[in-house]
């Protein structure tokens, strides 16, 4: 297995050599939307600037670290067929969406964490001062928050062997996580009831959660709870991506890739 | 002119015939788009749960904004949007000759080939999120606010226009085209605000170096009565020099492409 | 109608190589290499002609056409076809001319040619009338009636090609260019092509420039073939000349139960033996002959006569230092 995976990651990073260009890209273009929310919320209230700025450049952090493609590269594999290549080998083709997604993620750490520390030391209000374990549980949080985006997007892609638009379901649910995951606004700004919502549904712990607890924003109890919650979504993803799996490829075999 | 009205008619045949072809269902795309300007009014929403002016704006006031806003990305996603993949295909399999040895302008035919029709819901949305916007604030335009308002929306779609047309062209170079017309949405998506709410060197930037926020501000402002010629007759200024810029980098793009590929 | 001097193209071309260090080096520093893909050609082709432009694969004929359609700038020399000069792109010169591409279609995948027809009408401004009674005259001669409404994915590759010549064809261009137009067709699809070809230049006069890499398709239309290689005109003259001169034999292939033993240089000039399979230049007049002696004489499971093949003409030529015209 570790074999198959230094290949497959060394492949992989051949690849996104050869699309550098869209790469890049493609990391500045998911920057603008936080900008934007965060410029808003300074405008509402401009004595807190400074929680808002280090709030939204954890966001872009964040969300970067965890964001996940692969529906819509499984929406286009299924759909021109190409995904069948992938069925006919015996290694499990998800692993090679997390190949993918290790090597890429790794290149936005390798570029994101140098730009924050270079950027703290002439911004202030970047600087944050956390024990060792919090930091820990910051970096668990955040690769939770990426298994789970992932588990999410790779069983909506694997309705592709159903419906034809799955795209546009994840875009569902991409917005609607928008809300509930912290990036349209901090939690405590939301009215009560979508708070609510945010602590029990999955979205939250993609993003908001990790940086709730770098911010010092969630205590002790809160972090135990968002754990087990997370870990309970992640459990069900697992489950219903497997489920979803097996049936596709009955229904794939009935019908033909 | 007539004859690219003419052509420009034809298109809209073709590509509705091609659209019935595929059967695309009318429902779909009509809860799309209820579905989008329900989420951009529901965020707004969120925005003034804390407060009661954003950037100087009221809450109508913004929502006439948004919609000016919906109906402008309802035209992009109706003219623009639909021919940047096919323009990199053209350029990918080599039938990019097929239209220049045609004698019809190749930006235009690039540009507006293909279209879905669809995206006009989103323009009417768009445009009823305006009379609502109006209706809630109580205020009635004049005569001359809707004159300077097509004016404005006007130079708006010419600069629109242009800078999309900028973007597309570099498909000449770069591959993958779906996150070029990202770059676009992340940099429309600031129009969406007033520009009163940016600080500092941003708002220099959104109002003469990317005139985002101009392209929507300055129609909902006019619409709103607050016009001034002034700034009504810049923006107009404006948008040609965008298209005169588009067009140069266009034929600048087609040299290359002409003395280059094989 | 097309007049060529010294026209010269080259390109500059970058070199990627493959591999791990190298695709890191990649991202500073590019490497080009020029090339010169065509070298000093001159031509002049009249109203009304035929020519076939022949040459092996990467020879330069594509370069050329494209530039003659004023698609590529030349590196250097004059091209005019007609009064204009392809790459100033006029209007009216994009009017009077047309391209055909074998391997790149016009035609949108999803809807009926007629969709792709109309919308040339209104780009190439013909009315009404002028419009009805060409694409009458072309669905006749082309019998494309029960095509036009089928969405063009589901048309065979030879059904969409006529429907491409339909296309081209409908602001009636005095000028042709067909790049390759019976290219991946069966035998009896290219037969009709080329008799459509035949038939539309006798009746409409127009000066049709042919690549192609099929012989068949050149014996069948042109009086009059240039062949290209390395970017250089190596012949233009007739092409019952070259012929006769460089191929002035067929190719007769026979296969043998058990390979006899006779003096094969009585028959012709031995290309190959090689099990019982032989292969034979036999010259034209004495084709019929040979291959008549070898079926009574002897056990032949198959026997098979074709032009030689384009490659070994030019090669020929290219050797033999054909001079230029006649």
């Amino acid at each position: 297995m570790v074999r198959k995976y230094v290949a497959l990651l060394r492949m992989k990073y051949i690849e996104m050599l050869a699309y550098r260009l869209a790469t890049i890209v493609w990391m500045t273009g998911a920057i603008t939307q936080p900008l934007i929310t965060m410029a808003v919320w300074m405008n509402i209230d401009p004595s807190q600037s400074d929680a808002f700025f280090f709030y939204f450049m954890a966001v872009i952090f964040v969300e970067r670290m965890t964001s996940a493609w692969d529906v819509w590269e499984l929406d286009r594999e299924i759909r021109e067929g190409t995904f069948s290549n992938y069925i006919i080998r015996q290694l499990h083709p998800i692993h090679w969406a997390i190949a993918e997604n290790v090597v890429y993620k790794l290149l936005f750490l390798v570029i994101l964490v140098p730009i924050w520390a270079v950027a703290a030391l002439f911004a202030p209000a970047l600087r944050f001062d956390i024990s060792g374990g919090q930091l820990l549980l910051f970096l668990a949080a955040v690769l939770l928050g990426a298994a789970l985006r992932f588990l999410l997007s790779y069983t909506c892609g694997l309705l592709g062997f159903w419906v034809t638009k799955v795209a546009a379901i994840y875009g569902v649910l991409e917005v609607i996580s928008l809300f509930l995951s912290g990036r349209i606004a901090p939690l405590e700004m939301l009215p009560p009831f979508l708070q609510q919502w945010s602590i029990f549904l999955p979205f939250r712990y993609m993003i908001g959660f990790p940086i709730d607890i770098i911010n010092k924003a969630a205590n002790g109890d809160g972090i135990m709870k968002g754990f087990v919650i997370a870990l309970i979504w992640a459990a069900v993803f697992i489950i219903v991506l497997q489920f979803v799996w097996k049936a596709g490829l009955k229904k794939n075999q009935a019908v033909g890739g | 002119m007539g004859k690219y009205w003419r052509m420009f008619r034809e298109f809209f045949r073709a590509c509705l015939v091609e659209e019935l072809e595929y059967r695309s269902e009318f429902l779909g795309n009509l809860i799309s788009s209820f579905f989008g300007i329900g989420i951009a009014i529901l965020t707004m929403n969120i925005f003034f749960y804390q407060t009661d002016r954003l950037g100087g704006w009221s809450y109508a006031d913004v929502l006439v904004l948004l919609g000016v806003f919906n109906t402008l990305k309802g035209l992009i996603d109706f003219a623009l949007r639909p021919n940047m993949p096919r323009l990199l295909e053209h350029v990918r399999r080599g039938t990019l000759d097929y239209i220049l040895t045609k004698p019809v302008d190749s930006m235009f035919y690039v540009s507006f080939r293909h279209l879905v029709f669809w995206r006009l819901i989103d323009v009417a949305l768009g445009l009823g999120l305006v009379v609502y916007g109006l209706a809630e604030k109580r205020y009635f335009p004049s005569f001359v606010d809707i004159v300077v308002f097509f004016i404005t929306m006007a130079a708006a779609l010419v600069l629109i226009y242009s800078l999309w047309m900028m973007l597309m062209t570099t498909s000449f170079w770069v591959i993958r085209i779906d996150d070029l017309s990202f770059i676009f949405d992340s940099f429309f998506e600031t129009a969406r605000f007033p520009i009163g709410m940016y600080r500092g060197w941003v708002r220099v930037v959104l109002t003469y170096v990317l005139p985002a926020a101009v392209i929507t501000n300055m129609p909902a402002l006019s619409l709103l009565g607050k016009w001034n010629i002034s700034t009504a007759l810049i923006v107009g200024c404006l948008a040609v020099v965008f298209l005169w810029l588009a067009r140069r980098f266009w034929r600048f793009a087609l040299r290359s492409y002409t003395s280059a590929s094989s | 109608m097309i007049e060529v001097k010294h026209l010269h193209k080259s390109f500059r071309v970058h070199v990627r190589k493959a591999g791990w260090l190298d695709a890191v080096r990649h991202l500073w520093k590019r490497e080009y290499r020029v090339v010169e893909a065509v070298k000093d050609v001159s031509f002049t082709i009249e109203k009304g002609e035929i020519v076939g432009f022949l040459g092996p694969n990467g020879a330069g004929k594509t370069t050329t056409m494209k530039m003659l359609a004023g698609l590529l700038h030349p590196t250097s020399g004059e091209i005019k076809v007609g009064e204009y000069v392809p790459f100033e792109q006029r209007a009216e010169f994009k009017k009077m001319m047309s391209l055909v591409m074998g391997q790149k279609s016009q035609l949108i995948w999803d809807i009926p040619p007629m969709e792709t027809f109309l919308v040339n009408k209104a780009i190439y401004d013909i009315d009404d009338r002028a419009f009805r009674r060409t694409l009458d005259e072309l669905v006749e001669l082309l019998e494309l009636e029960p095509l036009l409404t089928k969405p063009t994915r589901s048309l065979s590759l030879g059904q969409r090609m006529r429907c491409e010549l339909a296309a081209a064809l409908l602001h009636r261009p005095a000028i042709l260019f067909l790049d390759e137009p019976t290219i991946g067709l069966d035998v009896h699809t290219q037969e009709k092509v080329r008799r459509f070809i035949a038939d539309y230049n006798r009746e409409h006069q127009t000066t049709i420039l042919l690549t192609s890499h099929y012989m068949g398709d050149v014996t069948a239309l042109c009086d009059r073939i240039m062949i290209i290689n390395y970017g250089q005109l190596i012949y233009d003259g007739e092409l019952a000349v070259l012929t006769e001169k460089l191929a002035p034999y067929k190719r007769l292939e026979v296969q043998f139960a058990e390979v006899p033993n006779v003096r094969w240089e009585d028959y012709g000039e031995v290309a190959e033996i090689e099990d019982g399979n032989v292969v034979l230049r036999v010259m034209r007049e004495k084709v019929a002959e040979v291959s008549a002696h070898f079926l009574q004489h002897f056990r032949v499971h198959d026997i098979n006569i074709q032009d030689p093949p384009m490659e070994e003409v030019i090669t020929r030529a290219f050797q033999e230092e054909v001079p230029h015209g006649s």
